[in-house]
């Protein structure tokens, strides 16, 4: 390849590179800011799911969403120490689907045994309107019990709520 | 033959005395999975129903759970590893042993295990599920002694969670 042929293949990727990461920073929204968030309980709907999922995805959000520093206050579902609040916002989850592996199946083959959860998690002002929607996936893939989904759901939820807010 | 029924009801009786103090015991056994805010994570220690309320208390520390805050007691099951972080390393040292040899430890070092789901709400009305790893048959007979000291559970056949996929 001769230089010239170099120089415009590097000009027509800066070309194609350079307007979808400035279009990205422009798409980029603004942070959203609360003092404080309420954790709701993990919704199921008619997805069969085992409560200690439901239960232990709960409580892994308090902790992570704590962990995370992105609000003063975080309170469980159900405190009464939120109701004054008035920038308080509310985290939703909701099970879209569910599916149970198996711990050995994993060990043994790497390939086939994955538990996976997907979720809706948004996050309400206190007046109902949305702040954020998201699609969101949990999955144990190798190590570790089923439950450890719940710990891997947790984080990504955590992770989104921190760079919304 | 009237000793013969009277030897068959003492061994009844004894039968009988023998179960109700084998359920009351407490279970040293017990994993916290999460949950109870001054356990730690997968601490070990004993699950006792005392003085109105569930007690789990391992070496370091004691947590309490009033009856009359319970609100839900759920019973599953898991297949989980057994050993403890012990059985987690030697299982990672395992994955280097030759021809996937190690993978043989997957299928000897399972354990299933009953998975207890406790609800409940603090003096401020915020809700709480603490989660309990117990030996396989245990978490049914917990939970029956929680009902039977007042804790509110919604009935049995649609609580029992189906989990535990070995």
């Amino acid at each position: 390849m001769s230089r010239s042929h170099f120089l415009a293949f590097l000009g027509l990727c800066s070309a194609l590179v350079v307007p979808s990461m400035v279009s990205a920073q422009s798409a980029a929204k603004p942070k959203l800011s609360a003092t404080a968030i309420q954790i709701a309980m993990v919704e199921a709907g008619e997805i069969q799911i085992p409560a200690e999922f439901r239960f232990a995805v709960y409580e892994r959000l308090v902790e992570q969403v704590r962990a995370s520093g992105a609000f003063q206050k975080v309170y469980r579902s159900g405190d009464r120490a939120a109701d004054g609040i008035p920038d308080l916002v509310t985290l939703h989850t909701k099970v879209e689907a569910f599916k149970e592996g198996s711990q050995t199946k994993r060990e043994l083959t790497t390939v086939f045994g994955a538990t996976k959860v997907d979720v809706t998690a948004s996050v309400t002002a206190r007046d109902g309107r949305s702040l954020m929607d998201h699609k969101i996936t949990g999955r144990v893939r190798f190590f570790g019990e089923n439950l450890g989904v719940t710990n891997d759901l947790a984080k990504r939820i955590s992770k989104l709520v921190r760079e919304s807010f | 033959m009237k000793s013969i029924a009277a030897t068959l009801i003492t061994l009844a009786t004894a039968g009988l005395v023998w179960a109700q103090t084998a359920t009351t015991a407490p279970n040293p056994n017990v994993r916290h999975v999460i949950g109870l805010d001054t356990s730690k994570r997968n601490a070990s220690g004993t699950l006792t129903v005392q003085d109105g309320a569930l007690r789990f208390k391992t070496r370091k520390a004691e947590n309490t759970v009033p009856i009359a805050s319970i609100n839900d007691i759920f019973v599953g099951t898991e297949t989980t590893q057994s050993g403890g972080k012990t059985g987690r390393v030697v299982k990672t040292a395992a994955i280097a042993a030759p021809y996937e040899s190690g993978k043989v430890l997957t299928i000897l070092m399972r354990t299933k295990v009953d998975i207890l789901t406790v609800s409940f709400h603090d003096p401020d009305g915020a809700l709480h599920g603490a989660i309990f790893a117990l030996p396989i048959g245990q978490a049914a007979l917990m939970r029956t002694q929680l009902v039977q000291a007042g804790a509110h559970a919604t009935p049995d056949d649609s609580q029992t969670s189906e989990g535990g996929k070995p």
